[in-house]
């Protein structure tokens, strides 16, 4: 009798479980968060009819970063700051890691989606 | 030679420090082996084979003691003294419920113990980094560290069995 109940909680905490993996995940839609200094300056859904777009971003000492946002990716394709790092790192997809230009103080980040955010924090 | 009480505690504490050792072995052993799931906290646990032995086998007391030298030493060898909290924490949940199941489960029912036990040992460890990280998004990892306990915990319980039914009863 035991060894039944038992038997059915492991069924359905594998039921349950399966069902919450199945309906999560893709819940709230991604999106292009463009901060300077903090500040959010745009925010842009990473999958909408009026994509691909070029936005230029002005960010901190004159600086001019260059954003193109495409179906599902986003990078910085130009900048007039001096190491050009954020130009180098190319095209995020999501949002484990976020682009930032640090002489500019812009970060250009994906923000929902499908991975959440715990990338970056594991045991 | 006749057997005395301070000879049959002497044997009895001889088996448990061989069966931390063995345990510690198979911990170690395990931890070089990659895996291809990047979800932190999903591993094998083979080593656990020996912590439901103990507990069924032997007794909850030296269960206890042998699963905490292990998870100790386990963090000093592996050099990942930050993964103590949390094998700890999952640990402590986990032996408290396989005692339990001890209580109710005769010893041809370790296979169904195991992975009751691995599920109780990953909720023990999301409520820890729930308080490290200070959060409570990290059970979102539930249901995908649910199942692998279950599927990893099946597999332990199930060697954990053949163990129990290969050796002598000599204890």
């Amino acid at each position: 009798m035991m060894k039944r109940i038992l038997v059915g909680f492991l069924m359905l905490v594998v039921a349950i479980s399966a069902v919450a993996i199945l309906l999560g995940g893709n819940d709230e839609p991604a999106t292009v968060r463009i901060t300077v200094g903090g500040t959010t300056v745009n925010e842009i859904p990473l999958s909408s009819s009026t994509l691909p777009k070029t936005i230029t971003v002005n960010g901190k000492d004159e600086g001019e970063n260059t954003v193109v946002i495409e179906e599902g990716r986003v990078s910085i394709s130009h900048a007039n700051c001096p190491d050009q790092i954020c130009v180098n790192q190319g095209w995020i997809t999501d949002s484990t890691l976020p682009i930032v230009c640090l002489p500019h103080q812009v970060i250009v980040e994906i923000v929902g989606g499908e991975s959440s955010g715990l990338d970056t924090a594991t045991g | 030679m006749a057997s005395t009480p301070q000879r049959d505690s002497l044997k009895r504490l001889t088996l448990c420090a061989l069966l931390t050792a063995i345990a510690l072995t198979i911990f170690m052993v395990e931890a070089q082996i990659p895996l291809p799931i990047a979800i932190p906290g999903i591993k094998l646990g083979l080593s656990n084979i020996i912590t439901v032995y103990a507990v069924f086998v032997l007794s909850p007391k030296e269960g206890v003691m042998i699963l905490f030298c292990r998870i100790f030493l386990g963090a000093i060898f592996s050099g990942q003294m930050s993964t103590l909290l949390y094998s700890g924490g999952g640990g402590l949940l986990s032996i408290l419920v396989l005692i339990g199941l001890s209580k109710i489960l005769t010893q041809k029912e370790i296979w169904l113990a195991s992975p009751i036990a691995a599920f109780f040992h990953n909720l023990g460890q999301l409520c820890v980094a729930a308080l490290v990280m200070d959060t409570v998004v990290v059970f979102a990892y539930l249901p995908y560290l649910a199942i692998a306990a279950v599927v990893s915990g099946l597999f332990t319980g199930l060697c954990a069995q053949f163990v129990v039914a290969r050796l002598p009863e000599t204890h």
